[in-house]
């Protein structure tokens, strides 16, 4: 995704990643992250939660605004409410039996 | 907490399921488009990456290499006629709403607001992970999505990774 970004941002198209994996953002350095400490899937808050879905809705378009430095990554100060863990998917013998026949 | 560490949890899993090495992209520099209207006028797409299609379309395949399917998402269309297909992150709560991962609806009362000028007339779900034909990505795939993006008259581009 990261990727995709870059190739967007270098033909004249401003970007934004909201993303919710630090590490890799780091890595692939998109033109402007913001980060956001919430589980995967959940980047812009819980199901029904509108108003932080729009509050980091709008954090990410005036980032595009205030954002300087190409490559920037910003921590949103924002924390999700119980601790979580890496999501290792269906893990079950069946479900790893037949992503490996890919 | 400390962010989940996504690069290692990954490569344990891809090595547990005998994919070949995941040589993650790692730049040191960033391409750089200044802004140069107002948000308000400034016509705004979302692009996510978490298995998201149309109901009358196929799925996502969540378990497919070098796949480079991108999908076009009507904003007007009501967003519980979309499916996820992806087993990489819990979708339970996007299951149930949509706009905690992809805020279609959300960007629209923004727009209704008049905090940007416009929803672009396509939205986009897809460029799924496990990638390893990149220069593909960097040389076909997403200059044809820069081209639709162009289309529609796109300013500005928030990118959701999933």
């Amino acid at each position: 995704m990261g990727l995709v970004s870059r190739v967007v941002e270098e033909s004249g198209i401003p970007t934004v990643n909201v993303s919710t994996g630090r590490d890799i953002t780091a890595l692939v350095r998109p033109p402007r992250s913001l980060f956001v400490n919430f589980p995967m899937g959940n980047t812009f808050g819980r199901a029904g939660d509108n108003v932080m879905q729009t509050k980091i809705l709008r954090a990410a378009l005036d980032f595009i605004v205030t954002a300087e430095e190409p490559g920037v990554l910003v921590d949103l100060p924002l924390k999700w409410d119980d601790d979580f863990v890496y999501f290792a998917g269906e893990t079950t013998p069946e479900a790893v039996a037949k992503q490996m026949k890919k | 907490m400390e962010p989940i560490k996504y690069v290692d949890a990954l490569n344990n899993k891809y090595g547990s399921m005998g994919f070949p090495p995941y040589q993650w992209s790692e730049n040191d520099t960033a391409p750089w488009t200044p802004l140069t209207k107002p948000l308000t006028e400034c016509t705004v797409a979302l692009l996510v990456s978490g298995g998201i299609s149309h109901c009358t379309a196929a799925p996502f395949d969540p378990d497919a290499r070098n796949d480079h399917r991108v999908d076009a998402i009507d904003p007007g269309e009501a967003m519980d006629q979309y499916q996820i297909h992806d087993s990489y992150y819990d979708h339970a709560d996007a299951d149930r709403d949509l706009n905690c991962l992809f805020p279609v609806d959300r960007l629209a009362e923004l727009a209704e607001l008049g905090e940007i000028g416009a929803v672009a007339n396509r939205h986009w779900s897809g460029f799924m992970g496990r990638t390893y034909n990149r220069s593909k990505v960097l040389n076909e795939s997403a200059p044809a999505f820069v081209e639709q993006l162009k289309a529609d008259g796109v300013d500005l581009l928030i990118a959701i990774p999933a």
